[in-house]
């Protein structure tokens, strides 16, 4: 099958805007995408856009892929509505790679967009809560923070798993979130605050759950072989994995482990030829401060139970030997739901190029990186492997 | 055959409120005799609560639900004014769908009403089972009087013509016209009292001591011939000027007097102070059961006790295990303030 | 609200209600919640129901406040404050998530012992849903 390449990459600001649409949001990353495009963007060339978006509070359910697409320009295209729950935007952008791979388009373009901010608290919260298992977890009293919190309790009784620990990830996320001009939290914060916060779902605090966020972000997908019509420094998809798992939490063989994440970077890294060891930086989906840690584990980054250490030692810093969510991450760029996988694209296409926006984020001498999208708890995951 | 009854359970819900509490909310506390008071939780109604003590009154015989065939539901909050209630409670045991079942649902009479429902089952069908659940919470606005005393509790008896725990003797009603007293007009969810205190004082005591009278003269009964004798309790000193005027003493009330730390448990009762009255009991001792329910109406059950076994949950254990609430907890408990 | 329909929620009663469970007749283990195709041997889609006890111990749990609670258990959290929600391990395998009841939230912890109970769930459209919650087991293990 053909290789696969993105030449291009943009993003719209994340965070909160009452002034604009889920039209318009995505235009904004679209047009930023199109100026990414070294030689030019013709859309004319576009074949295919996939489009990850888990809901957008309900108001355009249907076809809201035509929609988008057509109001940027993209008309009489295979546009789809790509939905995973969280993990939507990253399997646009494999559903994009498969579509190109397989010779059915050369040029497809793969995006995201939620609009998280424009309903009341009420339903905001009923949309955070619609990708677990309705009939049981959500019957049961939880939203996400609720069940992440689950994992997080065994997680602590299992393997010693700290407050702090957990805390840490958010005081490095917003550390890295500080030097992104495209993040929704451009702050730092303290461990002591962090640790501090108000309680949401014991053991969670409100500094471990990222926020509600608008945004969009799209990528264009091409060949290897026609990726060089657009640039000079494409970056490959080297290989991807997806794997769903028990939707219930409790269904699961083990509740401090997320199955889906093992198996989709196992095929992942198979389709690659490497192994985590040559995962030289990554965005990993960092939802809730443990599911960062999962992340550590499940993707071979470290032993499993050993991730509170692995994060100690500072491996995953941004000056670390694999700096994790050199971005802010989920937690402090933001996470709007369906732009969540495509915007990780965006940061690591620009990452592995050398040309981040704010060069203070930038990390040098990175060849090869890692995105992890989760949907829901853990029912859909995707892992995908870029290079220069 | 010996009609009666051959097992129990008792449910209290696990928060208390004490009338310090209300003294300190509202200067005062109506509920005379009693000193704190049982409250349902927020995820429990007297469908789950009468889940709960029927499978404890199954379980204490021991009994499986399919041997059920006739089941009587009483309380005077249920939360449905229109529905079929009893099916709840069925379904939750995993009671056979061909049992016969029926709601009691009008006024705090409804718990004997219950179990002279699973009697009169017996006495027609001998080799039956009958499981008789009583719970209440009975609910007034916070402004009214006699919302001081509502508490929550409930009882279950298994009922058979086998009896092996007490024996019924025998039972009387009596049935009256009065008004103005503990009723809830339709599409009302409180329930009013206007307070004209001699008038209604002269319905409990008039029906109960009407009904009481006339079984203890079917039985050829004295009062002293009774172990223990359990009146309605809408506070924990009416009992006490009805079993007067019918020559009971203070002591064969006092095991049965449950409103003390439950408060007044509605339809629950008599059910909870019979359960407490049984408790206490030892073989061959009698107890005289007295409901009320304003409207009006009494219903009198003399029962024989014929064994020692304690169920695994009796009044005092349930009573032991609790929780204080304060009075803004329990206005927001009770959806007072919302 | 996280619309479960009437006709929905009905045909999960007996799991809600009296925790029936789906016994695989090819390797005997207990699905609960019940599986179209047993979730253990992924080879038998014949089951027999089985009644289960509802005693299990508490494999995790959280403490849902202000912010963790769904819209439909607002309310609830409002009044009666923060509430356990707990995954509970079973005494014949499989573990459920359901909520804790009659407790302290203070005193929830990893391995207690607890059983089920009916428990108002919530209420939708003027309908009480009733489901199982877990109440800690009277006089421990
Ligand atoms: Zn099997």
């Amino acid at each position: 099958m053909r290789k696969v390449a993105i030449v291009g990459a943009g993003q719209s600001r994340y965070g909160e805007f009452p002034d604009k649409s889920i039209k318009e949001l995505f235009l904004e990353a679209y047009q930023d995408m199109a100026k990414s495009v070294d030689r030019g963007y013709d859309p004319k060339r576009v074949g295919a856009a996939y489009i990850g978006n888990l809901g957008c509070g309900g108001f355009q359910l249907g076809n809201m892929s035509a929609l988008v697409s057509e109001y940027v320009g993209l008309p009489y295209v295979h546009a789809m509505r790509i939905e995973n729950a969280c993990a939507s935007g990253g399997y646009a952008l494999v559903t994009a790679a498969m579509d190109v791979m397989a010779g059915v388009h050369d040029v497809v373009l793969a995006g995201g967009v939620e609009k998280m901010t424009d309903v009341s608290g009420l339903k905001t919260k009923y949309w955070l809560g619609v990708s677990g298992d309705t009939e049981y977890e959500r019957l049961a009293g939880t939203t996400f923070s609720g069940l992440y919190a689950l994992i997080a309790q065994r997680h602590m009784h299992e393997f010693g798993t700290t407050r702090e620990h957990l805390s840490m990830v958010a005081v490095k996320n917003h550390k890295n979130g500080a030097q992104n001009p495209k993040a929704q939290f451009q702050r730092e914060t303290t461990l002591e605050k962090a640790m501090k916060a108000p309680m949401v779902a014991a053991p969670l605090n409100l500094f471990d759950c990222c926020s509600t966020t608008d945004g969009a972000s799209a990528v264009l997908v091409t060949s290897a072989e026609k990726a060089k019509e657009f640039t000079d420094t494409p970056i490959y998809i080297e290989g991807f994995g997806t794997a769903s798992d028990y939707l219930a939490i409790h269904d699961r063989v083990a509740t401090t482990t997320l199955e889906g994440t093992r198996r989709a970077a196992d095929q992942a890294y198979k389709m690659a030829g490497v192994g985590p060891k040559d995962i030289q930086i990554a965005e990993v989906h960092d939802c809730f401060t443990i599911a960062e840690l999962l992340a550590y584990e499940d993707l071979g980054f470290c032993e499993k139970g050993q991730a509170g250490p692995y994060l100690m030692e500072g491996h995953t810093q941004i000056t670390g030997d694999r700096p994790v969510n050199a971005s802010g991450g989920l937690k402090a760029k933001g996470h709007p739901i369906g732009s969540t996988g495509t915007g990780q694209a965006y940061e690591m296409f620009h990452q592995l190029r050398g040309d981040v926006q704010k060069p203070t984020r930038q990390v040098k001498g990175v060849e090869r990186g890692l995105l992890h999208n989760v949907g829901g708890s853990g029912g859909t995951v995707v892992v995908t492997v870029l290079a220069r | 055959m010996t009609l009666g009854i051959s097992g129990y359970g008792v449910a209290i819900p696990r928060l208390r409120i004490k009338r310090e509490d209300y003294a300190k909310a509202w200067g005062s506390f109506s509920a005379a005799g009693v000193n704190e008071k049982a409250v349902a939780g927020f995820d429990e109604d007297m469908l789950t609560l009468a889940t709960k003590v029927s499978a404890r009154a199954l379980e204490s015989v021991p009994l499986t639900p399919d041997k059920v065939t006739r089941f009587a539901f009483a309380s005077t909050t249920p939360p449905y004014t229109e529905k079929l209630l009893s099916g709840t409670v069925l379904a939750g045991l995993g009671a056979p769908g061909d049992t016969y079942a029926t709601d009691h649902i009008s006024s705090t009479r409804a718990g004997t009403e219950a179990m002279l429902a699973g009697f009169e089952h017996l006495a027609a069908n001998p080799t039956g089972c009958a499981l008789v659940a009583a719970a209440d919470a009975p609910m007034a606005s916070m402004w009214d009087p006699i919302e001081h005393a509502m508490g929550s509790g409930a009882a279950a008896f298994v009922l058979s013509g086998f009896a092996t725990l007490a024996e019924l003797e025998g039972s009387a009603s009596y049935v009256s016209e009065y008004f103005g007293e503990r009723f809830r007009p339709r599409e009302e969810g409180q329930t009013r009292d206007l307070n004209v205190k001699k008038f209604s004082e002269g319905s409990f005591v008039t029906n109960t001591t009407r009904a009481a009278t006339a079984l203890l003269k079917k039985l050829g009964r004295k009062p002293e011939d009774y172990a223990h004798v359990v009146v309605q309790q809408p506070d924990a000193r009416a009992p006490a000027s009805a079993a007067a005027k019918l020559g009971f003493q203070d002591p064969q009330l006092a095991a049965g007097m449950v409103s003390v730390a439950l408060g007044d448990l509605g339809a629950a009762s008599t059910p909870v102070g019979l359960a407490a009255a049984l408790e206490a009991s030892k073989v061959g001792d009698r107890i005289l059961v007295v409901s009320y329910g304003s409207g009006a109406g009494s219903d009198a059950l003399s029962f024989k006790v014929v064994s020692d076994r304690k169920p695994a949950f009796t009044v005092s254990k349930e009573a032991a295990r609790k929780e204080y609430v304060d009075y803004v907890q329990y206005l927001k408990l009770k959806g007072a303030i919302r | 609200m996280a619309h479960v329909s009437v006709p929905m929620y009905w045909r999960t009663i007996p799991q809600r209600y009296r925790l029936v469970g789906m016994q695989c007749k090819k390797c005997g283990k207990v699905n609960f919640p019940p599986k179209g195709v047993c979730k253990y041997c992924n080879a038998s889609s014949e089951f027999a129901e089985v009644r289960l006890s509802g005693k299990g111990k508490v494999h995790t749990f959280t403490l849902i406040g202000a912010g963790g609670a769904p819209p439909e258990f607002a309310e609830q959290e409002k009044a009666g404050g923060v509430y356990p929600v707990t995954i509970v391990e079973l005494e014949e395998g499989p573990k459920v998530i359901g909520q804790m009841a009659d407790v302290n939230p203070k005193d929830v912890t990893i391995g207690m012992p607890v059983r089920a109970e009916l428990r108002r769930i919530y209420e939708e459209e003027g309908v009480v849903r009733y489901g199982f919650k877990f109440v800690p087991l009277e006089g421990g293990a």
